[in-house]
């Protein structure tokens, strides 16, 4: 269940202000910035470490979020989570590009750390300060990276379908790690077009993610979340320590959110972007499995067990 | 067997009968610590026996005004009627005594078209008062914050009584308790929890529950089963998807939990107004009706299985379909259902009161229900 380990990144910033909003920059606690070519001697001058942004040289990123899609009939509405995780994870090694819209820049950079993207945001200059708060947030958790930790090993074919699959399975939780070749370490093994998974049934990949998920079990998963929708978690681990992130993509606040991990654990720490002495709350390690309230969370929350 | 284990396995035994019955339902897992009292509140000291209190001048239906010194004859009648005692002081002291910590469970989800009355629930602090309860040991609760907030039920009783919402925004599971709850799956919904209120787990000695009168799209009728079941859980609308509802087996599922099951000591509902179609809102007065009526028990089965007569009556002469009609034919999704009568969301499910009597919460068949009946 123990994936290759990823050096922690911490995300960029690519600024087209001009250095006439140096102080700005340095006011939101960055001294490093990506500037439009030319500009870079200026920023020195200025005091800040600028680099020229070369556009091509980068894969542009959705922005993350949700969307709220009203045609399920149903006495709910599911929303549509916008994350990038999948696609990070199918080519970690390229180095990619947000420009989103306002109130996204912290979002964003909180998911480019958690999926240990080489990243670069391109904020709304009104976002600028929470951006740097984010980015201080992320310096202040930041800690040499455990192995990855899935259930699920996946062969991905590069198709469409599969990024399809790969989506829906981060957006509902079902850790995997693109393998090579099926790996018995983990407790389920994805290949699409064998007999288990017929290439048919990727054609839906909501449908498909559901037979993932009944062919693992709830109860063999590594990590359930209850409570929230929009919050996707991705967990590394030794066998003595686990760390688990948590992506609010839904824009507000979390008021109060279950986490159960696989795993019995004994103390755990919570770190929570924006919130104040943040502490976990009804905490219970019991029956091979740890679970935990978050009382609050905005972006992002990170939360430290160990043994 | 370790220790979680065992009491999910005591807990769940009356639904794992039930469901042995019926093998094509959900796989409910009930999680909780608490034990069943030795007399449980559902069905309670008298199963099967209803008071049903009529009273012509309760409410003015013009202004739908609420004549208060009426409610509090009805009420005193009724629990006199209910316990046989002379005294309505005396068959209040039955259920309540000083140490308790009470909550009322109203229904706000039509408010403020139609609700637990405030002068019903009013009436029912100014008893829990008489026998000696103090304001602060009185709990007023219901899930969302914007229904009750249009009540103003502070206005009918005195200071220190405690107005509480588990979802002071909507989806937040915070007020609810994180080690009671029933965990299914019904359409591969990724949060398949329901949390029992953190207030009954935590706070309350007894609960009064205080239904109204009303057709349900999903339930067929809502009462006393599904006011205190899906009233005091999280997550719940997550049992209809498409035109298919779970509500025949999760009312009684939810309401079967311990504590809610054994702490749940009376109910009184609330029929002073009605809805005979399109609940359990109410957005207009099209749909509403005025059975100036209360019934008392600790059966919610029996007390339910009333309902379902009053509610498919008066769909009858209103010529609606019947809240058994199960015909595909009358199903349309957008919102025709909340103009026609003829038009229903879902399959209704009032076979949810009889299912609940499988799982031992009451007397469902009518030829032995003993109803008392009061007219004012």
């Amino acid at each position: 269940m123990l994936g290759f380990l990823l050096a922690a990144l911490l995300p960029g910033l690519y600024w087209d202000q001009g250095p006439k909003t140096a102080d700005v920059v340095r006011q939101a606690g960055i001294d490093r910035v990506f500037v439009p070519a030319g500009q870079e001697g200026a920023w020195k001058t200025a005091g800040i470490d600028a680099q020229p942004f070369d556009a091509s040289k980068f894969v542009k990123l959705p922005a993350p979020g949700v969307e709220r899609r009203m045609n399920v009939a149903a006495a709910t509405s599911m929303p549509w989570v916008n994350g990038n995780g999948w696609r990070i994870n199918r080519d970690g090694r390229r180095q990619y590009y947000y420009d989103v819209r306002w109130r996204t820049a912290a979002l964003a950079a909180a998911e480019a750390y958690v999926y240990g993207a080489d990243a670069v945001v391109h904020p709304e200059p009104r976002d600028l300060t929470a951006f740097g708060q984010m980015l201080a947030f992320l310096k202040s958790v930041d800690q040499p990276a455990l192995p990855v930790m899935a259930n699920i090993a996946i062969i991905d074919d590069g198709s469409e379908e599969t990024g399809e699959v790969l989506n829906l399975l981060s957006r509902r939780n079902l850790l995997y790690l693109i393998v090579r070749a099926p790996d018995t370490a983990y407790d389920l093994n994805v290949q699409i077009g064998t007999k288990d998974f017929p290439k048919d049934a990727a054609l839906d990949p909501s449908a498909f993610a559901t037979l993932v998920r009944q062919k693992l079990t709830d109860e063999k998963r590594l990590l359930r979340i209850y409570g929230s929708e929009v919050v996707l978690g991705k967990v590394n681990g030794d066998g003595q320590r686990l760390r688990v992130h948590l992506v609010n993509y839904g824009g507000g606040k979390v008021d109060g959110l279950r986490v159960r991990v696989r795993g019995t654990y004994q103390h755990g720490k919570l770190a929570a972007f924006g919130i104040k002495n943040p502490a976990l709350a009804d905490y219970e390690p019991a029956d091979g499995a740890t679970e935990f309230t978050i009382p609050e969370m905005g972006a992002y929350a990170v939360v430290d067990l160990e043994k | 067997m370790d220790r979680r284990t065992f009491l999910q396995a005591t807990a769940a035994a009356p639904v794992a009968l039930a469901a042995s019955l019926h093998e094509d339902l959900p796989k409910y897992q009930i999680v909780s610590r608490y034990q069943p009292a030795a007399q449980p509140g559902m069905p309670g000291a008298y199963p099967g026996k209803v008071a049903r209190v009529h009273a012509g001048k309760a409410i003015d239906e013009p202004s739908e005004k609420v004549d208060a010194p009426t409610v509090r004859e009805m009420i005193s009648q009724g629990m006199r009627a209910l316990t046989g005692d002379a005294d309505a002081r005396d068959s209040w002291a039955r259920f309540f005594n000083s140490a308790d910590v009470v909550g009322i469970k109203v229904n706000c989800s039509g408010a403020p078209g139609i609700m637990s009355t405030p002068e019903v629930v009013g009436e029912i602090v100014r008893n829990l008062g008489v026998v000696g309860l103090k304001p602060n040991q009185i709990w007023i609760y219901e899930r969302f914050q914007n229904q009750v907030a249009s009540v103003h039920y502070d206005s009918f009783v005195p200071a220190g009584v405690h107005i509480w919402t588990a979802e002071h925004d909507r989806g937040s599971i915070a007020g609810y308790d994180p080690n009671t709850y029933v965990d299914v799956n019904f359409f591969g919904e990724e949060d398949t929890r329901s949390n029992m209120a953190r207030v009954v787990t935590e706070h309350f000695t007894k609960i009064i529950n205080v239904p109204n009168m009303k057709d349900h799209g999903a339930a067929g009728v809502t009462g006393c089963l599904k006011n205190i079941a899906y009233g005091s859980f999280s997550n719940v609308a997550r049992s209809h998807s498409g035109f298919k509802t779970n509500t025949y087996s999760f009312i009684g599922t939810l309401a079967s939990v311990e504590p809610l099951r054994s702490r749940t000591v009376l109910a009184i509902m609330d029929g002073l107004r009605g809805v005979w179609h399109g609940g359990p809102f109410s957005p207009s007065r099209k749909f509403r009706f005025y059975p100036k009526q209360m019934l008392f028990g600790t059966d919610p089965v029996s007390i339910d299985r009333l309902l379902l007569d009053v509610i498919d009556d008066k769909r009858k002469a209103e010529h609606a379909t019947s809240v058994w009609d199960r015909s595909m034919a009358h199903i349309k999704s957008g919102r025709g259902y909340d103009n026609n009568p003829s038009v229903d969301r879902f399959v209704r499910e009032p076979g949810h009161i009889e299912y609940a009597s499988t799982l031992g919460l009451g007397v469902y068949e009518i030829d032995r229900i003993q109803v008392r009946k009061i007219e004012l």
